[in-house]
């Protein structure tokens, strides 16, 4: 008694100094996380990336309250796993999110703030503004001149901010190497100058001379951007355009409302019209509430093909995961009794697994191929006929899912393998002693304790598939096609496949805005079968527990 | 304690947080796809051991190139130069991450008017082209002797070289690929996109199913369905029975000629398309590759000379080693040596007869849509040509019902 | 029931005599249906290891043994595209996805366990909620987070340019965020598998919930941390399209990503040279598997779960 007494507080008591150690320990690694996340927050603050800041703020400050609420003890243990998944998941979600409330896509792709300084930056040649041709000169100091001729014949000397200086060729017509203490610029250099030199203005502050595109030019800004108004003012012609933020272009609206006057559907919230001859400068993103979303659902593609492709996806999805699994499966078992030579068989059988999906989808192509394939022609000679693998709807389905069993079953041979050997053997005698079959035992046993770990693993698949993307590509694009719908879908094309399709694809360049929504929708759909089965789950947990 | 900690830490960010800042240096970032990159960094070298100016070239799939730009250039993670295809300037410039090219008349002059055109949008030229490009018609001389007149006739010839069992097949299309119907949907006087008065394309005058586009693939129909056309044929597909001599008649693209050559089989690579029963001869897209320089770009002035002081000028004369190939000549002479040059000496100094010939069949070739409406265009029709091919549909009913799909996509909102 | 007793009375008569070659039948039965298998599983890949010998750079006219190849050169021709191209660093690029692959997988490992041991051994509130949270948070379709991961490292780099874009760091980043969710719940239901007596005997001795979980538990569920670990090695492995906007020199390429650019072409499309690279880049997953697979399969240690 008394010794077990002893050996129990000396546990204590080292406990109690290690615990002190681990505390040190996690308060040395919280001030790093801080000092890490700190200068990662000023730094985009001070740049002004705020969403990423805040963003990151919030998750600092959630690392530190539960290092100091002792009730989300648990939440510790978490905390790693929540912040590498905050960063790298959720926040992607939370911008695809904001994208899909934009109008983000082709034609507007930059900010406000960018377009306004790419159109500030636009210049022109005044009618008889000065062309020379250049040669630039550098003095010890490291300032620019630059020596100019033109067509007329005539050449001056032109420094930064100084009138022109004529000059004049010696007989040869050449020009001196060295004026006024600058030197010719060496060939080695000409090009690593152009970056300060074309940033300079040379000759008369009123009149710069600026180098554009090989020669000095006599250019002046196009337009004054005015920020009360918002506005920008072409000198060339006098025309003043608005910033209209609900659109995102800079619009003059004479000309705005002349074109609609000629045509009311005229929109250049989109990509649609190639050149919006009311508009100046390159689109910028806006927010434009639920827009994308409407156009989703009153699209004609909703009214398209869409039930169709969403009965394949989910078939597709759900033979995918079961024909996994169920083969994947049958191999661990049979690789779990007594066999020979296991070893090899499952070396052998783990092989897909290490072959990228890419390489093995375009092998499986060739070798389906009626005409030259060894599967499909072999197939064809012995059927007497072709078997119509990539223009018949049925056959290329199969293939597809056949495909993806071979690429998916050693995934599931890998799981099962690691979770059958997790079951404690004494459970399997004990079963023996109550005179179960092997049979039973694999129904009542092994099958209900294997879903506890393997269950979660069938809801990732199915949803990894319902987005495989790459499968369906790879194979045939969607191909075979359907014709008599709207727009442009295939036979096998999936949900996601064929929503890229018409988010990319539909003649308005990329249209990112649109893309994201029909993601959320995407989303929406998949978290919702996967609440359904989380319910199951919640099931097998509560099983677990009874065994 | 906790917050003298905490304290500190702020403080240390903050000094650390100040040191944050990049400098910009001379250095220019050129995006290429994996047959340009070799060169360019080769060209890149001498740049830099003559100029002192560092060029990286940064290898992409040449789609990716274009995806990538638009989302790493207004970030300011882009590069100063890319290589690309005249049919993205609807979509680069529309976005505002192109910039516009000021160059001298007689240097342009140097370039092939039509490659020059593919790169003019809106009346501006926003790129240098390099080389231009167009399928023609190929055939096997051991099986065809030349190139058939017309459609009708390689339809006939097909049909007679199978009957005579002299090879597997006679004419052998890649299934569903549109750009490589176009040659014969043109022969019988269809079309994609009309033009308007000043010669631009017209996105108001769809000829998906125009007449001409139709009788064009009711002339593909019936060689379907007089069994000629085997199933399921890609390029790969079609190339592999080209090579092995088991199709006498392709139509394809310089990119081609490598594999071809190293098959081994005879081949000729035709000047001229037959004729469709209009007696109009076949036009191909033409598609021009060149270099277009970032708005986005810290050192444009830099890139502009880059481009016409080094790599179109013929001051200096490069060595490139490319496998085992060492090759010397000027840059652009070097760039366009897998494809016709867009670059008049260059493509005047080029004595392969196949290259000549690629040439000629696209001296009709009309350019590749830039326009962005193009974009709902590709797969509809492609999808109607396939249809056809897999006999599941008629030309009539196909052209009809993509031409519907395509303008249901225009007018969407 | 009578007639069933008998039965089962008879069997056992019978199997007593044909008990062993009752079991020999199963062997034989087992054999042939895994020899099944693995013709299926071997076929396709046969194929790319002969398409990785053939030249002509086609996957659908190949035949099992390379056509018109007359020398050995003409054999190797692929893999010296790969190994002797002075562009093309194809060692490094392994030695870029080994490393990417093993610090992801460990790291993964390391940081789904402890939220799996917490979310197995503690009741809290929240906890089913949270589960559910980070299920659903992984179901979401991601094909176009990639801008949006892309412009976050962008921003990240300014500051830290060891995490940034065209850094392994930041790939390994993504990759860890981005793979944890399911395996936390992998892991998890295996924590559930085993038995609480476990914990709480040595909690009753006075150990804390740290040294039980670490020196204990973290031992016990060697196989389930060995498959999560390769199920993460390998994904990473494989992966291009996030390595492929995140990595922009040749240098810093991971192996798929150099493998990419030879098909990525619409008309050029290396497939012997992908073939080629394929096959090498297999043998490290291979690897992996053969030296583990002993630990996968050998289940839990008797003895503790015993005592």
């Amino acid at each position: 008694m008394s010794a077990v007494k002893t050996s129990a507080s000396g546990g204590a008591s080292s406990t109690g100094g290690s615990a002190l150690i681990g505390r040190l320990v996690q308060i040395a690694i919280l001030v790093a996380i801080d000092l890490f996340a700190a200068f990662l927050v000023i730094n985009l603050a001070r740049d002004g990336i705020w969403e990423f800041a805040i963003f990151l703020a919030l998750v600092t400050l959630f690392v530190n309250v539960i290092q100091f609420r002792k009730e989300l003890f648990p939440i510790r243990w978490i905390s790693p796993a929540l912040v590498l998944m905050g960063v790298m998941v959720i926040y992607p979600i939370l911008y695809t999110v904001y994208v899909s409330l934009t109008n983000y896509s082709d034609g507007n792709f930059l900010t406000k703030t960018q377009v306004i300084n790419q159109v500030s930056r636009e210049r022109f040649l005044p009618e008889g503004g000065a062309v020379f041709d250049y040669v630039a000169y550098r003095n010890e100091a490291g300032e620019f001149a630059l020596l100019l001729t033109n067509s007329a014949g005539e050449a001056f000397f032109a420094r930064v901010g100084a009138p022109l200086e004529a000059v004049k060729p010696d007989a040869e017509g050449k020009f001196a190497d060295t004026i006024d203490g600058f030197t010719v610029l060496p060939r080695s250099e000409r090009f690593s100058a152009l970056a300060t030199l074309s940033a300079l203005s040379f000759g008369p502050e009123d009149q710069p001379l600026q180098i554009s595109s090989g020669k000095a030019r006599a250019l002046q800004p196009r337009f004054i951007y005015d920020s009360a108004k918002d506005s920008f003012t072409d000198r060339l012609d006098g025309k003043v355009y608005f910033a209209d933020d609900t659109i995102g272009f800079f619009v003059n609206v004479a000309d705005y409302e002349a074109a609609l006057a000629a045509d009311p559907n005229t929109r250049i919230s989109s990509f649609y019209l190639a050149t919006p001859t009311f508009a100046q400068g390159a689109g910028y993103r806006v927010l434009v509430g639920a827009n994308n979303f409407t156009r989703f659902f009153t699209s004609p593609a909703i009214r398209g093909p869409l039930l169709q492709i969403f009965t394949w996806t989910v078939t597709f999805a759900l033979v995918s995961v079961f024909s996994t699994f169920a083969l994947g499966l049958l191999i661990a078992l049979l690789l779990q009794a007594d066999t020979p030579a296991k070893r090899v068989f499952r070396t052998l059988l783990i092989v897909p697994y290490a072959i990228p999906a890419l390489i093995a989808v375009s092998t499986w192509r060739g070798m389906l191929n009626p005409n030259m394939g060894v599967i499909g022609s072999t197939l064809s000679d012995i059927l007497g006929y072709q078997i119509p693998v990539f223009s018949d709807a049925t056959w290329a389905k199969v293939a597809i899912l056949l495909i993806n069993l071979w690429l998916g079953y050693p995934y599931f041979m890998l799981v099962c393998s690691g979770a059958l050997a997790a079951i404690p053997s004494d459970m399997y005698e004990a079963a023996q002693v109550d005179g179960a079959n092997t049979l039973q035992q694999f129904r009542f046993l092994t099958l209900p304790l294997l879903l506890v770990s393997v269950g979660p693993l069938l809801i990732a698949s199915f949803t990894f598939n319902f987005n495989n993307f790459v499968i369906i590509e790879a194979f045939n694009k969607g191909l075979p096609p359907i014709l008599d719908t709207p727009t442009a879908a295939g036979q096998t094309d999936i949900l996601i496949s064929y929503a890229f399709r018409l988010a990319f694809g539909s003649g308005r360049g990329a249209d990112f805005g649109l893309a994201s929504a029909i993601t959320i929708v995407i989303f929406a759909i998949v978290a919702g079968i996967t609440m359904l089965q989380f319910r199951f789950t919640r099931q097998w947990e509560e099983t677990s527990k009874n065994v | 304690m906790l917050r003298k900690v905490l304290g500190l830490v702020t403080l240390v960010a903050v000094v650390l947080g100040t040191f944050g800042s990049a400098f910009a240096q001379s250095e220019l970032v050129i995006w290429a796809d994996d047959t340009r990159a070799p060169v360019l960094e080769e060209l890149g070298k001498q740049f830099e051991a003559e100029f002192g100016v560092a060029v990286k070239v940064q290898q992409l799939g040449f789609g990716d190139i274009r995806d990538q730009f638009k989302t790493a250039a207004p970030a300011g993670e882009g590069p100063d130069i890319i290589i690309g295809a005249h049919d993205w300037l609807g979509e680069l410039t529309q976005s505002g991450l192109l910039e516009p090219l000021v160059l001298d008349e007689a240097f342009l002059a140097n370039f092939a008017p039509a490659a020059l055109q593919g790169f003019t949008f809106n009346s501006t030229l926003y790129g240098l082209p390099y080389a231009t490009e167009n399928v023609a018609f190929l055939y096997n001389p051991e099986l065809v002797e030349t190139t058939p007149a017309t459609w009708d006739e390689v339809f006939a010839l097909s049909q007679m070289l199978v009957k005579e069992g002299k090879s597997k097949y006679g004419f052998v299309r890649q299934e569903g690929d549109p750009y490589h119907f176009f040659p014969i949907q043109t022969a019988f006087g269809g079309y994609v996109f009309g033009f308007d008065e000043d010669g631009n394309y017209n996105p108001e005058d769809l000829g998906v199913d125009s007449e001409g586009s139709i009788a064009a693939l009711t002339w593909w129909e019936n060689f379907v369905k007089a069994g000629l056309q085997p199933q399921a044929v890609d390029y790969d597909v079609m190339h592999n029975l080209f090579e092995a001599g088991d199709a006498a008649m392709i139509v394809t693209g310089p990119w081609a000629l490598d594999r071809i050559r190293k098959s081994g089989v005879p081949y000729v690579v035709s000047p001229t398309f037959p004729e469709g029963a209009e007696g109009v001869a076949g036009k191909p897209f033409l598609g021009v590759q060149g270099f277009m320089v970032s708005s986005f770009s810290k050192n444009k002035e830099l890139a502009v000379a880059f481009l016409t002081e080094f790599v179109a000028s013929e001051d200096i004369e490069v060595t490139i080693k490319v496998g085992d190939k060492e090759m010397m000549g000027y840059p652009m002479y070097l760039l366009g040596l897998s494809r016709p040059s867009a670059y008049l000496p260059a493509l005047q100094a080029n004595e392969d007869p196949d290259f000549v010939a690629y040439g000629l069949a696209g001296t009709e070739a009309l350019p590749m849509p830039a326009i962005p409406q193009m974009g709902a265009v590709w797969s509809s029709w492609g999808n109607a040509v396939t249809a056809v091919t897999q006999g599941t549909e008629t030309a009539a009913d196909a052209f009809t019902k993509a031409a519907e799909q395509i303008r249901t996509q225009l007018a969407g909102n | 029931m009578s007639s069933m007793s008998l039965a089962q009375n008879s069997k056992r008569k019978r199997g007593e005599g044909n008990y062993a070659q009752q079991k020999l039948f199963w062997k034989v039965v087992r054999v042939l249906v895994l020899t099944f298998f693995v013709f299926f599983a071997l076929f396709p890949a046969v194929w790319v290891l002969s398409a990785s010998f053939n030249p002509s750079q086609s996957m659908s006219s190949q035949t099992l043994i390379p056509r018109n190849v007359t020398s050995v050169d003409q054999l190797l021709v692929n893999y010296r595209v790969l190994f002797e191209t002075p562009r093309y660093p194809f060692f490094r690029w392994v030695l870029n996805s080994v490393i990417v692959a093993s610090i992801t997988s460990v790291l993964t490992v390391m940081i789904t366990a402890l939220s799996a041991y917490s979310f197995s051994r503690f009741r809290f509130f929240g906890r089913q909620g949270l589960m559910l949270f980070i299920l659903l948070v992984q179901v979401f379709p991601n094909l176009l987070a990639m801008v949006a991961i892309f412009l976050m490292l962008q921003q990240i780099g300014q500051y830290l340019p060891f995490l940034g874009l065209n850094t392994q760091g930041g790939l390994i980043l993504v990759y860890v965020g981005g793979g944890m969710g399911i395996n936390i719940w992998l892991m998890k239901g295996f924590f559930d598998s085993v038995p609480r007596d476990i914990d709480e005997s040595a909690q009753v001795d006075g150990a804390t919930h740290w040294q039980t979980y670490w020196l204990l538990i973290f031992p016990l569920v060697r196989p389930i941390l060995i498959v999560v670990g390769i199920l993460s090695f390998v994904g990473t492995f494989n992966e291009f399209v996030l390595a492929r906007v995140l990595l922009r020199d040749i240098n810093s390429w991971t192996l798929m990503v150099g493998l990419w650019g030879f098909v990525s072409d619409n008309f050029g499309q290396n497939w012997g040279i992908f073939a080629a690279g394929s096959v090498i880049g297999a043998l490290p997953t291979l690897l992996v598997y053969l030296f583990f697979q002993d630990q996968i399969v050998g289940g839990l240690t008797q003895g503790a779960v015993k005592g």
